[in-house]
């Protein structure tokens, strides 16, 4: 019966279907999470530069991706995977799925802002940089009167409540680097007040990078924190959209590596070579792509407005990032957050909400006894289950990596940071709920 | 060829005849042998390989149960699950309430164009991933066009899309058909005079449906609306497009994906989501009991058709309109989107463009193509597999038949990326001849859509043979037929209707599957049409001609359906002519 | 019967059906042309005919599931044919009994008082009384799945005399019984119907039915009356063929009338003639009807005239002998007493048969 359908499927299959080569010479498969937008434009010019060899895209989002290198490691199929998180690079390396290739590219620095541009083991590559910044939708802001924000800091105002949105930064690399970002530049501790004095206003947190642009362009979110390149293919495609890099920007790398035992290595690396080569690297001025080179040399040949980190040291040059801090306490930054914040949302919304309005009505009319309970408030807010030092230790981090030994396990430490923001945030908005009282 | 219907009737009560009461044919062995390894291959094992993690301890690997403790002590997971379970209630409600006068107004009046309702009844089961959610977005969002039109008339907007709410919202549209199906089925096969004695004794309108119509249409209306309850409870991709994620499925799916944390909440997530849709399935079976209400008798022929008063008719197109029109919303608003230059922030969009299915019909053709191939191999291998299971079950007394049903109908409650991680680990070290994973075939993705829309054929397989009285088989054996030829010559014909039902599900809902075939898709000449619109929908440039990919889609899985309702309503009136 | 049922007193204030001049058409297909029927107050009629005559249309008409086209139709002097079926107050039992599958018994018979906003405890007491009176008291908590087809008949009848209706319907209420059944259910039915002194219309297309409990009968065909009378009035004196046709056995003879020398003659076809008594009404084109046992061999009776015929078959039937006898061109049935010691004629036997034409009919079409 089954055998039956089989063979009704082969008839059909040769009817409709041409026939999927499988092993065809001068196949390049490329695993990415980048869009078509980006990723036509390089296979049509990668396809002319080098004739004979095709580039056969597959479109799977990073964590997908990963998923995929891992499952199909046995026997893999897959030559390049391209996509922009570092973290999931960091990954593949530390599972050994990835292979060393050094590309022949000259004149590309070591460094773009203060991100360390490839791999020092040259396990993978970095070939572009994008910046992160706001987004926000124009009519959306104009109807309900909000300003222009400019500043990281601007999205903590009280005016902006419930019209932010940002992706969570377990689902999306670059916005875990942003956070990581804020607390390497501001410390532990107060990186962690400004990102949940911004949160608090956050309207949703997505599960995909690109909930948030697509949220901002139909006019569902106000604001958003994004990267560049999401604002400007939206502008290049008309919505009514802005876009600001504020005064100290993250620059986030995206990266390409050859997959170990790729089936046709030297396509592969072809590829990579093609990507930092000028050539390659002209492409990425095309405005339905526009991220930022990482060779200097190409920012020559772009439009006049177009951001040089190389250059503006706005752009991510202020910003310090240890690649090392970073990388050991990725899972317990991320898990922190969405415990803290993006599952506990709404608490952490009415503290947030309850601490505006009291700081209000003392504007209105001074308070001493209500300030105090307002710092008390926001304190609360701002503590964290875990210190710096707790978050990079092997007890916690080995929770998360499924470790040979026994330990702690995730859903133990997530059940006890959970309930630790939670009561905090119900505490704290107690108290600006009676800051008001004495305040009015 | 004794079969077991006919030995459990047999006079004497030798060995042999005992052997047969419990056995079968071998025919029937085989059968169920096949569909064993069919089950075991392409879904217990893979299934299997990727949820087991969900029983070890961490670092030692050894069996345990403390995951599930871990489960019950963390908030988060509870209170994801009493929002799964209200979300689902809520969601049956919501779409019983769009669906029983549709399905009540379509049988039980002469209504013009009773056929189009439901079919248009049929189109929100076929809801693109990605697009139908934007579209209800802008649709009912917070800045959505009621509520833009709505804060600039009265100055109000109410939140449909806020939370749970739009969560409930979504899923009520793009599940009730599953109601509307079966309730219009089992009102159908109400006898008519069970309503004229009612009507007799007193009784009309609304008490008459409440007392009498309802209770006799229950069992459809529950076979949907558990139905609804277990889909809504295991979908993860509405709650998630929505920013909902305190609920299981999409804590399962966030988990299972997080790259680089080996953790195994995931999978015990995962294990209790099969677990409660088995349980709401056996629920549902336990209420169905003894109450099979198939009521059609000599001189029925189903409810009668009233012709309606012109006001009763006015009432009645204006409350079928009223539904249609919400029930079609993300349809609408696709269409909208699909010809849309920018739409943002204001109820329509700005200006209207053809520009959108300029790009796609050039690039698109060929997830077209393999849609439409994946998705009826796979539609054809489930109608195979369901009328099997179904004959099995109801017609043979082969020990631990219910098995297979119970195994075929967990598949609804698998995660697609579980199902895919699965097929992905199981079957890429398969090597074929030349080298080439066996997880890399295109015929991998039709499997694994076949096994995940299995349970709807299977549903639908069920209640045809259901409906069919045995002696119209015994009547055949009688006459010399075989039992295969038996099934043949009479089940299979009476069955057709059913068989179309079934299949024109798991088709059109296969058609727009996403989660296990993005992990699934190995080449872009591979992928079907729901990974073309994951692709598009993945920047700012791509949401019109994603929308357009997504309109395409819905106009040709609409097509195939309305042709199948033409057909199944044609053998329905041969068959009513021969009675 | 001991306990008092407050049906009984109905039978006092039975009333009458009044059907007048009523049309029905599906489409193209007129199925009741210009029905005139009077329903005495507490008669046991029944509508007979073959099926597709209109008699189940005609019914269902009355209690209200189909609309008359022209025409309208009086229960007790009201006319109620502009009123939805359940404001009419007739009770129908189906032929199907459509008992609620998902009621039990007690909850099926309850149901219609419970319609009528009926307090609880009446309820009781009448759905007590009703069961009762069907003799199922005992089964009142059971399924419908759970009776037999006798059992469940019985409910259907309980179920629609609880609510004391002006008028009760029966739909073919024996035709899912077995043989044996059918006799008793229908002497019951009779018993109680004589008990509750209700107006009831019967519809069958079993003769035997209709002549054993009913007093009156209309015989339909092809959506018209043929006839309406006792079902002793039909078997003696049925107004068309089709009537004598239709209830028992009746022999018909084709030929014409001819006059010779002043008298008339009856020339059946195929070449055997007999005169015409001269006070006789012959309508035109009519044929020669009579009844098995209104003709005998001659020997056996005294008749009007002698007919010559050839016996085709012979069948020995306990009481009496019959005969198929070829006259002409047709073939009659003749029943003759049997006494003992007799023998029966063969086959291929020329015989003379001997008619009584008082009891003869001339009935055309």
């Amino acid at each position: 019966m089954l055998r039956h359908s089989v063979a009704t499927a082969a008839l059909i299959g040769t009817a409709l279907f041409t026939g999927a080569a499988f092993a065809q010479s001068g196949k390049v498969t490329v695993v990415t999470s980048f869009s078509k937008d980006v990723t036509d434009p390089f296979k049509q010019a990668f396809e002319k530069a080098h004739p004979g060899v095709t580039l056969d895209v597959q479109n799977r989002n990073t964590n997908a991706g990963v998923k995929f290198l891992e499952e199909t490691k046995a026997n893999n199929q897959v030559d390049i995977f391209w996509a922009s998180a570092p973290d999931a690079f960091e990954v593949l390396k530390s599972k050994s799925l990835l292979q060393k290739h050094k590309p022949k590219a000259e004149g590309i620095p070591d460094k773009i802002g203060s991100y360390p541009i490839n791999d020092p083991e040259n396990l993978y590559s970095g070939f572009a940089a994008s910046g992160y910044g706001i987004m926000w939708n124009d009519r959306y802001a104009k109807a309900n009167k909000l300003p222009e924000p400019k500043d990281w800091q601007d999205l903590a105002k009280p005016v902006y409540f419930d019209h932010v949105a940002m992706a969570a930064p377990s689902r999306s690399g670059t916005t875990h680097l942003t956070i990581e970002t804020i607390l390497q530049g501001e410390g532990w501790e107060q990186g962690w007040r400004t990102l949940k004095e911004v949160s608090g206003n956050f309207r949703q947190i997505t599960e995909r990078s690109f909930g948030v642009p697509e949220a901002v362009n139909s006019g569902q979110v106000g604001f958003g924190i994004v990267i560049d390149f999401f604002a400007f293919s939206a502008q290049a495609s008309g919505f009514p959209v802005k876009f600001v890099y504020p005064t100290v920007t993250t620059i986030v790398p995206a990266n390409v590596a050859v997959v170990a035992n790729a089936p046709n290595k030297a396509g592969a690396e072809a590829f990579v070579d093609y990507l930092v080569s000028p050539a390659g690297q002209e492409v990425l001025l095309e405005p339905s792509i526009r991220r930022l080179p990482v060779n200097p040399a190409v920012y020559a040949k772009a439009p006049a407005d177009y951001p040089n980190p190389f250059k503006d040291p706005s752009l991510g040059a202020r910003v310090k990032f240890d690649v090392n801090v970073s990388e050991k306490r990725t899972n317990v930054v991320d898990v922190l957050y969405d415990q803290t914040v993006t599952f506990q949302l709404d608490a952490l919304k009415a503290a947030t909400k309850a601490i505006h309005d009291a700081e209000a009505a003392i504007a209105k009319k001074d308070n001493a006894d209500a300030k105090a309970l307002v710092k008390e408030a926001r304190d609360l807010v701002a503590v964290m289950p875990v210190t710096e030092q707790q978050a990079s230790s092997s007890e916690i981090t080995g929770a998360f990596t499924g470790g040979k030994e026994k330990g702690a396990r995730q859903a133990e430490l997530e059940q006890q940071w959970a309930a630790f923001a939670k009561e905090r945030y119900q505490q704290a908005q107690a108290k600006a709920e009676q800051a008001l009282k004495l305040a009015r | 060829m004794a079969g077991a219907t006919t030995a459990g009737r047999a006079h004497a009560p030798s060995v042999s005849s005992r052997f047969m009461r419990l056995s079968a044919t071998p025919g029937q062995i085989a059968l169920a042998l096949g569909i064993t390894v069919f089950l075991v291959l392409f879904l217990i094992v893979p299934v299997g390989t990727v949820i087991y993690v969900a029983f070890t301890e961490k670092g030692t690997g050894e069996f345990t149960l403390v995951n599930f403790l871990d489960f019950a002590r963390t908030d988060l997971f509870i209170r994801s699950f009493w929002n799964s379970v209200y979300v689902s209630a809520m969601s049956v409600v919501v779409a019983s309430i769009f669906a029983l006068p549709l399905a009540y107004i379509t049988t039980r009046f002469e209504f013009r164009g009773a056929m189009l309702i439901q079919t248009l009844g049929f189109l929100p089961l076929i809801m693109p991933p990605f697009v139908g959610a934007v579209a209800m977005l802008l649709l009912f969002g917070r800045n959505g066009t009621v509520n833009l039109l709505l804060d600039e008339w009265f100055g109000v907007k109410i939140p449909f899309m806020e939370g749970l709410n739009g969560v409930i919202f979504v899923q009520a549209v793009h599940y009730f058909p599953f109601i509307l199906i079966n309730l219009s089925t089992a009102l159908r096969n109400i006898d008519r005079s069970m309503e004229e004695a009612a009507q007799n004794l007193g009784s009309s309108g609304f008490r008459l449906f409440h007392r009498i119509v309802f209770p006799l249409a229950m069992p459809g209306y529950i076979a949907g609306a558990s139905l609804v309850f277990v889909k809504v409870f295991d979908d993860l991709a509405t709650p998630l497009l929505l920013n909902v994620k305190d609920m299981l499925a999409p804590q399962a799916y966030l988990r299972v994906t997080s790259i680089g944390i080996a953790d195994p909440m995931g999978y015990v997530i995962s294990v209790v989501l099969i677990c409660m849709s088995i349980l709401a399935m056996w629920i549902s079976a336990r209420a169905m009991r003894g109450k099979d209400y198939a009521t059609v008798q000599r001189g029925g022929g189903g409810l009668a058709k009233r012709t309606m008063r012109p006001w009763e008719s006015a009432l009645a197109y204006a409350t079928v309109l009223l539904i249609l029109l919400l029930v079609l919303a993300p349809h609408i608003g696709l269409l909208l989107l699909s010809f849309a230059t920018i739409w943002s922030f204001s109820p329509l969009p700005d200006a209207f463009t053809l520009a959108h299915y300029g790009r796609v019909f050039g690039e698109s053709f060929v997830y077209i193509k393999n849609t439409l191939l994946y998705a009826s191999i796979a539609g054809l291998i489930d109608v195979v597999l369901g009328i099997a299971i179904a004959y099995l079950v109801l017609r043979t007394k082969l020990i631990g038949r219910e098995w297979l049903d119970w195994a075929a109908t967990a598949a609804l409650a698998i995660p697609g990326v579980v199902l895919g991680i699965g097929y992905l680990r199981t079957f890429y070290g398969v090597q074929l001849p030349d080298g080439t994973p066996l997880a890399t075939l295109w015929i991998t993705i039709v499997l694994a859509l076949a096994i995940r829309r299995l349970p709807y054929a299977l549903r639908a397989c069920y209640a045809a043979l259901q409906q069919i009285s045995v002696s119209l088989e015994e009547a055949a054996e009688n006459l010399g037929a075989t039992k295969m030829r038996t099934v043949r010559r009479v089940v299979l014909p009476l069955m057709a209707g059913g068989i179309l039902a079934g299949f024109v599900t798991s088709f059109a809902t296969a058609a727009v599957e996403l989660s296990a075939t993005l992990m699934l898709v190995q080449s872009n000449a591979d992928a079907p049409l729901a990974y073309g619109l994951y692709v598009f929908m993945q920047s700012a440039a791509g949401r019109g001609p994603g929308a357009a990919l997504g309109v395409i889609a819905v106009l040709l899985v609409a097509l195939c359906t309305f042709a199948s309702h033409m057909i199944i309503e044609k053998s329905q009136k041969a068959k009513g002519a021969s009675r | 019967m001991n306990q008092p049922f407050p049906i009984s007193k109905l039978g006092t204030n039975a009333v009458d059906v009044d059907i007048r001049n009523v049309d029905l058409s599906y489409g193209t297909n007129h199925v009741l042309k210009g029905i005139d029927l009077h329903i005495r107050p507490g008669e046991f009629f029944a509508f007979l005919g073959p099926s597709g005559c209109g008699k189940t249309t005609l019914l269902r008409l009355i209690a209200g599931f189909n609309q008359a086209d022209g025409g309208e139709v009086l229960v007790g002097g009201r006319d109620v044919s502009r009123l939805p079926p359940w404001k009419r107050d007739v009770g129908m039992v189906f032929q199907s009994y459509a008992l609620w599958p998902h009621m039990t018994v007690r909850r099926n018979v309850a149901f219609g008082l419970e319609e009528r906003k009926v307090p609880r405890s009446e309820i009781d007491r009448r759905v007590a009384a009703a069961l009762e009176l069907v003799g199922l008291a005992h089964l009142a908590d059971r399924r419908p799945s759970q009776l037999s087809g006798g059992q469940q008949q019985r409910v259907a009848v309980a179920r629609t005399i609880a609510i004391e209706p002006k008028v009760l319907l029966l739909d073919e209420p024996l035709s899912n019984l077995d043989a044996k059944m059918r006799v008793q259910v229908r002497r019951e039915l009779r018993d109680l119907q004589q008990r509750l002194g209700l107006t009831t219309i019967f519809v069958t297309h079993d003769q035997e039915e209709a002549n054993t409990i009913c007093d009156r009968i209309a015989v339909m065909n092809d959506g018209v009356v043929q006839q309406v009378g006792t079902p002793m009035e039909l078997y003696e004196k049925p107004a068309n063929l089709f009537v004598a046709n239709f209830l028992g056995t009746a022999n018909i003879l084709p030929g014409r009338v001819v006059h010779e020398g002043g008298e008339r003659f009856f020339d059946i076809d195929g070449g055997v003639r007999l005169p015409i008594p001269a006070q006789v009404v012959v309508p035109e084109g009519a044929k020669l009807v009579f009844r098995p046992q209104h003709a005998s061999l001659a020997g056996h009776g005294a008749g009007d005239v002698l007919l010559p015929g050839i016996i085709v078959h012979s069948e020995f039937l306990g009481s009496t002998l019959r005969y198929v006898v070829r006259i002409g061109a047709a073939e009659v049935s003749i029943d003759t007493p049997f006494h003992s010691g007799e023998t029966l004629h063969q086959p291929g036997t020329s015989v003379e048969i001997s008619l009584s034409l008082r009891s003869a009919l001339w009935l055309a079409a």
